[in-house]
C-alpha cells in the first residue's frame, strides 16, 4: 500500500537506550498542527516560525509527560523539506516509549525504516546523484530491519504474522466469493467466525509479548545487594567473568559501586555490584550506602546476598522488607563452606566455585522477563512498528466482528477485513486483489 | 445511411466487428457526428449473444448503467427486451448489488441491428477484414482490406472481433476453425497484427449445450423466480412493462460426474488439443468435475433464451466432451432425463491481444488511430465488451477532434477499473470483472452511475440537456430524502407498528437508520411523504445513512488515490533515463508507460522506492526542485 507521501510521520531519531537526551523527530504536511494540542499552552508550538527553539511540557490529556525543547522547522527549509520538528526529551527510556506512544496516538504514523531521508529525497532536498545510494539505503535498511527484527527468533514472528494473515485471505476470499457469486451454493457461512476468533487470539497474543521483546532490546538493571561481606563482588566478578570488583576480606571495601554489563539468555543486563549495607560511620562509606540506595531505586530487579556462614541478619529482614515491592532473588551465598541450611525462598551459591551460578542466572533471567516465555515458547515481537500495525490489525478485526454482530451487510464487513490485511500485508509484504482471486478459485468451487 | 464527410477518405472512422463492443463503438463515434462504417462477418449476427443469454450480474449489471449514464446503448437494449429480472445480492448490501436480466437473445439482437441501420452517419457492411492499411511510417493507420480485396480508408480504426480471430471450435475428437458453432472464424487478422509486431496470445472459452423446453421434465426441478417487479437498467426508462418467465435450477448427480471422469480423456482440453488458458471463474463441468472431486453436486440453471423460441440455455454445464458423451451425463441430471439437444456445448480457442499494449484510452501503442476493444483484448462477458466498445468509440472520436481521450479512474467507475486492470496489468486468462476488483467499491453502487458519469457524458455530446436535468432532479430529491430522514423523529405510534423501533425512540428516522436492522422501507410505510419519493432516492439515502462512516473512511483513500493519479507523466517521458529504479521495475515501465505515478504504482514489480524515484524525477523535470 502506498501511503500519501506527505502524511505525519514520527520516529525516534536518537538510539533507544537510556541516556541523558533523545531526539524525536516528526514531519509531514499538517504535522505541526497534530502537535500543537500536546504542547502545554497549545497553539504557539503550530504557531511558531521555523527555525526556533522552545521549552515546553509535552502533555498527554492532562498529565505532563516531559519537559522538552521543541525545535520548529516550516517547509521548505528543514531535513526533508515538510513542515517538521524535533522534540528533545530527557533520554530515559519510559518518557520516550511514552512520548512515542503519544504521538502515535494523536495521528503521526511511525516512519518507516529510512523514510525521513526519503523525503529529503523526495523533496529535492538532496542531490539526485545520490538517487542510487539512497535508493539502496532505503532497500537495505528495510531488507535489514526486517531481518534483525525477525532474525533472533528464527522466523517465528514471521510465521505467526504469516499464519494471521493466511488466515485473514481465506476469509476474505470466502466474504468475496458470496458477494460474486450470489446465486452458488455454498457449505457454511459466509463468515467462518470461528477462524476469525482463533486470527484475533493468535494476533492478541502478539501484542502482548511485545512488552517482553522489548526487554531484549533495552536489557534490564539487576542491582547486587547484601550485609558487607556477604560475597557481592565475589558474585559480580563471577557472572561478569572477570576481575573487576576488587575483593578483600576486609569489610567495606566497595564504597561505591561498580557496573558492568553481561547478556543472560539473550537480554542484556547492566549489573551493580553495590557497597555492603551496614551502620557506619565512615563518611566514605556512608556516602556508598547513599549511591547504593539510589541504584536499588532505579534496579529492575535485585540480587540480595547473605552469607550462609551467617545466617540471617535483622539487617537483612529489615531490607528485604523495605525493597519487598522490587523483583528479588534471595542467594544463601558461600555453600562450599560449612555453613547453615539453605532456607526457604533462597537459591544457594557459591561465587568462588561457581556452584549454582547457571541457575542463579536463568532465575535473574525469568525473573526479568516477568514469567518464563521460555516455558510458553512464544514468540516475542519488539519492535513499535511492528506492534502498531498488528494492534491495526486488531482494531478492525474488532470492528468486525461488531459488525457482523450487528447484522452489518458482507459489503461493509469486506471493508474492515481488508483494512486488518493492509495492516498486515505491510509487515510481510503486499497483498493484491489477484492473490484473493486466486484464493476465490482454489478454494470454491463457483461460477456457471 | 451514412454520409461520406471526408476529402482524404471513405469515413471519419471503422469499427470491425458488429459483437457487443462493436455496436457502442459504432453508434458512440456516429453519434458524436463522425461518418462511421461498421463491417462485419454477418450482418444477420449482429448483437449476438455467444453464451448466456443474460445481461448484467454482479459487478457487470454495474458495468451496464455506467455505459447507459455515459450515453452507451446497452442498457436501453435490454430494458426492451428483457424476459425475468432479478436484483442480485439485495442481503449482500447497496454497494454490491446488482440488477440482472435474462434476454430474448433474438429480440435483442434484432433491436441492436436496427437501431444501428437508424443511426445517421454509421453505415453497416457486411465483409470480414483480413488486414490493416498504415501510412508510409507505419506508425498511423489508415484504413482497411476485406476479403474480397475492398480497401476502405479512414484515419480511425476500432477493432472489436471477439472471439473471433483465428477462432478454432473444438468438441470432443472433432475440430474446425471457427467463431462460434455455425459462424466463420476471420482468418487473416490474427496474423496481420502479428505481423505489425503486437504480442497475440491464445484464450479459451466454452458455451453449454442447447436443448428444446418441450423435453424438460420441470417437476424434478426447482423453479427461480424473478423479482416481482422488474427494474430498469438505463436511467432513461421509468418504467419495464415485459413478460417474466421462470428459469429452473437442478443438480448434476454422482452418475453424471462418473461419467465425465470416465471420458475425461476424450476431452479436447484434458486430451492436450487446446492451448489457450480458460476462465477459472467460468470453468467447463469438466473441470469443475476434475478439480473438486469432492463436491457432490454442482448446479445447473436452465435458462430460456427467448419468448418466440423453445430453446433452452443449459447455465454451468458448458462443456467441450464429445457429443455422446454430453448427451449421456445430460441425461443423469434431474428433469433431464429425456432432454432433445439441439445445439452440444463446445470450446472456442481464439486470439486475443495482450492489453498492456493498449493506452488506457485503448488505443495502441504501436499505431496511432487504431483502437481495440472487446473480447479480443483478452476479457469475457457482453458488460465487459460494452464498457470498452464505447471507451475506444469515445476516445477514437476525440483523437479525430484532436482532444484529450477520457480516461475513468478506478475511483469513478467500474469502467474505470476495468480498463486500467486491462492496460496495467494485462491478464492472461479471460477476465471478468468482480466487485472485488474494486478498491473503492462502496463509491461505485450501480444507482449512483449516473451521479458519476451522467455529466461526462453530457460533456461529450452523448448525453442531452434533458437527461441532466433529470440528474439534477434526483440530486435533490435525495437530498430532500435525508432532510426529511433527520426532521421525522420515531413517534411511539411508529414503534407500535414497527416493534424493532422501540431502542430508537424519540431519535430521528436517520439515527434509526445506523441500525443494521432498520431499513427505509419500513420506514417508509409509517411516513406518506417518504413512500412517495422515488425508489432510488430511497436507496440511495438509505445507503448514504448506512454507510457514513465507511464512505467516510474510503473518502480518505479515494483522496489519497487521486493525488497519485493527477501525478501526470508526459508521454514523452525517458524511461531508458531513468536511473535509480530495479532492472525488472524499468523493464515494466518502459512497456506500459503509464500515464500517471498512480498507474505506475500499480505495476507489478514496481514497489515504493522506484516511486520515490520517479516522484524525484518527474519535478526535476519540471525544473521544481524545491531549494
Amino acid at each position: 500500500m502506498i501511503h500519501s507521501p506527505d502524511d505525519p510521520i514520527a520516529a525516534l531519531a536518537t538510539p533507544l537506550v537510556s541516556s541523558a537526551l533523545a531526539v524525536i523527530r516528526v514531519s509531514g504536511k499538517g504535522s505541526l498542527q497534530l502537535l500543537a494540542p500536546l504542547v502545554k499552552g497549545g497553539a504557539p508550538a503550530a504557531g511558531r516560525r521555523g527555525n526556533t527553539i522552545n521549552r515546553c511540557i509535552i502533555r498527554d490529556g492532562d498529565d505532563d509527560v516531559d519537559e522538552v525543547m521543541l525545535a520548529v522547522y516550516r517547509a521548505p527549509r528543514s531535513y526533508t523539506g515538510e513542515d517538521s520538528a524535533e522534540i528533545i526529551s530527557h533520554g530515559s527510556i519510559p518518557v520516550i516509549q511514552r512520548l512515542l506512544s503519544l504521538l502515535t496516538r494523536s495521528g503521526f504514523r511511525p516512519a518507516g525504516p529510512g523514510e525521513f531521508t526519503q523525503r529529503a529525497f523526495l523533496n529535492g532536498r538532496m542531490d539526485l546523484t545520490r538517487a542510487e545510494a539512497v535508493n539502496e539505503i532505503v532497500r537495505a535498511r528495510t531488507d535489514r530491519a526486517r531481518a534483525l527484527a525477525l532474525q533472533r527468533l528464527s522466523g517465528a514472528i514471521e510465521s505467526r504474522i504469516k499464519a494471521a494473515r493466511e488466515s485473514l485471505v481465506e476469509l476474505r476470499a470466502g466474504l468475496e466469493v458470496s458477494i460474486d457469486y450470489p446465486d452458488d451454493e455454498r457449505d457454511g457461512e459466509v463468515l467462518d467466525d470461528g477462524a476469525l476468533d482463533r486470527t484475533i487470539s493468535l494476533l492478541q497474543g502478539l501484542t502482548r509479548t511485545y512488552r517482553q521483546g522489548r526487554i531484549y532490546q533495552e536489557g534490564v538493571t539487576a542491582a547486587i545487594a547484601g550485609a558487607t561481606n556477604s560475597g557481592k563482588s565475589s558474585l559480580f566478578n563471577a557472572m561478569l567473568r572477570q576481575e573487576r570488583a576488587i575483593v578483600s576480606e576486609v569489610h567495606g571495601t566497595t564504597r561505591d559501586w561498580l557496573e558492568g554489563s553481561v547478556s543472560l539468555e539473550g537480554i542484556p543486563f547492566r549489573l551493580f555490584d553495590t557497597a555492603g549495607l551496614r551502620d557506619t560511620r565512615d563518611p566514605l562509606e556512608v556516602e556508598g550506602i547513599r549511591r547504593t540506595e539510589q541504584v536499588l531505586a532505579g534496579a529492575d530487579l535485585v540480587i540480595y546476598l547473605v552469607d550462609s556462614t551467617a545466617g540471617i541478619r535483622a539487617a537483612d529482614v529489615s531490607f528485604m522488607a523495605r525493597w519487598a515491592g522490587v523483583p528479588m532473588i534471595r542467594v544463601w551465598n558461600k555453600v562450599d563452606l560449612p555453613g547453615l541450611p539453605v532456607p526457604e525462598g533462597f537459591v544457594p551459591l557459591s561465587a568462588t566455585t561457581g556452584e549454582g551460578l547457571g541457575p542463579l542466572e536463568e532465575a535473574a533471567a525469568g525473573l526479568a522477563l516477568g514469567g518464563s516465555p521460555a516455558d510458553t515458547g512464544e514468540p516475542l515481537i519488539d519492535s513499535v512498528r511492528q506492534r502498531d500495525l498488528i494492534s491495526r490489525a486488531l482494531a478492525a478485526l474488532g470492528r468486525l466482528r461488531v459488525a457482523r454482530a450487528g447484522g452489518v451487510t458482507a459489503d461493509l464487513l469486506a471493508v474492515d477485513l481488508a483494512d486488518a490485511l493492509d495492516a498486515l500485508g505491510e509487515i510481510t509484504g503486499e497483498v493484491t486483489t489477484a492473490e484473493i482471486l486466486e484464493r476465490m478459485f482454489a478454494s470454491f468451487c463457483v461460477g456457471k | 445511411m451514412g454520409n461520406r464527410a471526408r476529402a482524404d477518405a471513405d469515413f471519419d472512422a471503422i469499427v470491425i466487428g458488429g459483437g457487443h463492443a462493436g455496436i457502442e463503438a459504432s453508434l458512440a463515434i456516429a453519434r458524436l457526428g463522425f461518418s462511421t462504417i461498421l463491417v462485419t462477418q454477418s450482418l444477420d449476427v449482429i448483437g449476438r449473444m455467444s453464451c448466456n443469454p443474460a445481461i448484467g450480474g454482479i459487478a457487470k449489471g454495474n458495468l451496464v448503467r455506467e455505459v447507459d449514464a455515459l450515453g452507451g446503448q446497452m442498457a436501453k437494449l435490454i430494458d426492451a427486451t428483457m424476459i425475468q429480472f432479478r436484483m442480485l445480492n439485495e442481503s449482500h448490501g447497496p454497494a454490491v448489488q446488482a440488477p440482472r436480466a435474462q434476454a430474448d437473445k433474438h429480440a435483442y439482437a434484432a433491436l441492436a441491428k436496427l437501431t444501428l441501420e437508424q443511426e445517421k452517419n454509421l453505415t453497416l457492411f457486411q465483409d470480414t477484414v483480413v488486414d490493416f492499411v498504415l501510412d508510409s511510417s507505419g506508425t498511423s493507420v489508415r484504413g482497411v482490406v476485406t476479403e474480397r480485396g475492398r480497401k476502405i480508408t479512414a484515419p480511425v480504426v476500432v477493432l472489436t472481433t471477439g472471439t473471433f480471430m483465428e477462432g478454432r471450435l473444438f468438441i470432443g475428437e472433432w475440430s474446425a476453425p471457427g467463431g462460434r458453432l455455425g459462424e466463420p472464424a476471420a482468418i487473416g487478422l490474427g496474423t496481420s497484427l502479428r505481423r505489425l509486431g503486437f504480442s497475440v496470445g491464445r484464450l479459451k472459452t466454452g458455451t453449454p449445450a442447447r436443448a428444446l423446453r418441450g423435453s424438460l421434465i420441470p417437476e424434478r426441478m426447482e423453479v427461480q423466480q424473478p423479482d416481482p417487479e422488474a427494474r430498469a437498467f438505463s436511467f432513461e426508462t421509468h418504467r419495464v412493462e415485459r413478460p417474466s418467465v421462470p428459469c429452473f435450477v437442478t443438480y448434476t448427480t454422482g452418475e453424471t460426474h462418473r461419467i465425465i471422469r470416465e471420458n475425461i480423456h476424450r476431452s479436447p482440453l484434458y486430451g492436450g488439443k487446446i492451448v489457450g488458458r480458460g476462465p477459472r471463474y467460468c470453468p467447463s463441468i469438466e473441470d469443475k468435475v476434475m478439480r473438486f472431486p469432492t463436491r457432490e453436486r454442482h448446479q445447473v440453471f436452465v435458462e430460456p433464451e427467448g419468448l418466440a423460441t423453445e430453446e433452452v440455455y443449459l447455465n454451468g454445464v458448458s462443456s467441450s466432451l464429445p457429443e455422446d458423451v454430453q448427451e449421456q451425463f445430460l441425461h443423469s441430471v434431474p428433469g433431464l432425463e429425456k432432454l432433445v439437444i439441439t445445439r452440444p456445448g463446445y470450446a472456442v480457442e481464439y486470439d486475443f491481444l495482450f492489453p498492456t499494449q493498449l493506452f488506457p484510452s485503448l488505443m495502441t501503442k504501436r499505431i496511432q488511430g487504431l483502437f481495440v476493444a472487446g473480447q479480443t483484448n483478452g476479457t469475457s462477458g457482453y458488460e465487459e465488451a460494452a464498457a470498452q466498445g464505447l471507451v475506444a468509440g469515445i476516445n477514437a472520436a476525440l483523437h479525430l477532434q484532436g482532444r484529450e481521450p477520457l480516461v475513468l479512474s478506478r475511483a469513478d467507475a467500474y469502467i474505470g477499473v476495468l480498463v486500467d486492470d486491462l492496460v496495467t496489468l494485462g491478464t492472461e486468462e479471460p477476465y471478468r470483472l468482480f466487485t472485488s476488483r474494486a478498491e473503492h467499491r462502496l463509491s461505485l453502487m450501480h444507482d449512483t452511475a449516473d451521479i458519476r458519469l451522467l455529466p461526462k457524458g453530457h460533456a461529450l455530446g452523448l448525453q442531452g440537456d434533458a437527461a441532466l436535468d433529470r440528474l439534477t432532479r434526483k440530486v435533490r430529491g435525495i437530498e430532500e430524502t435525508r432532510e426529511l430522514l433527520r426532521r421525522r423523529k420515531v413517534t411511539a405510534f411508529d414503534v407500535a407498528r414497527i416493534s424493532i423501533l422501540e431502542s430508537h425512540r424519540g431519535r430521528s428516522f436517520e439515527q434509526a437508520l445506523r441500525d443494521p436492522l432498520v431499513s427505509i422501507s419500513r420506514l417508509a410505510s409509517l411516513d406518506s411523504l417518504l413512500a412517495s419519493a422515488d425508489g432510488s432516492w430511497l436507496a440511495l439515502a438509505e445507503a448514504g445513512v448506512k454507510y457514513e462512516g465507511y464512505i467516510a473512511r474510503q473518502e480518505e483513500q479515494v483522496g489519497r488515490f487521486r493525488r497519485m493519479e493527477e501525478k501526470r507523466i508526459p508521454g514523452d517521458f525517458d524511461w531508458d533515463g531513468l536511473t535509480g529504479v530495479s532492472a525488472e521495475a524499468k523493464e515494466k515501465l518502459k512497456m506500459i508507460r503509464p500515464i500517471s505515478v498512480g498507474q505506475a504504482s500499480r505495476i507489478s514489480g514496481v514497489r515504493p522506492p522506484d516511486i520515490a524515484v520517479l516522484l524525484v524525477s518527474l519535478t526535476r523535470d519540471g525544473g521544481q526542485a524545491r531549494r
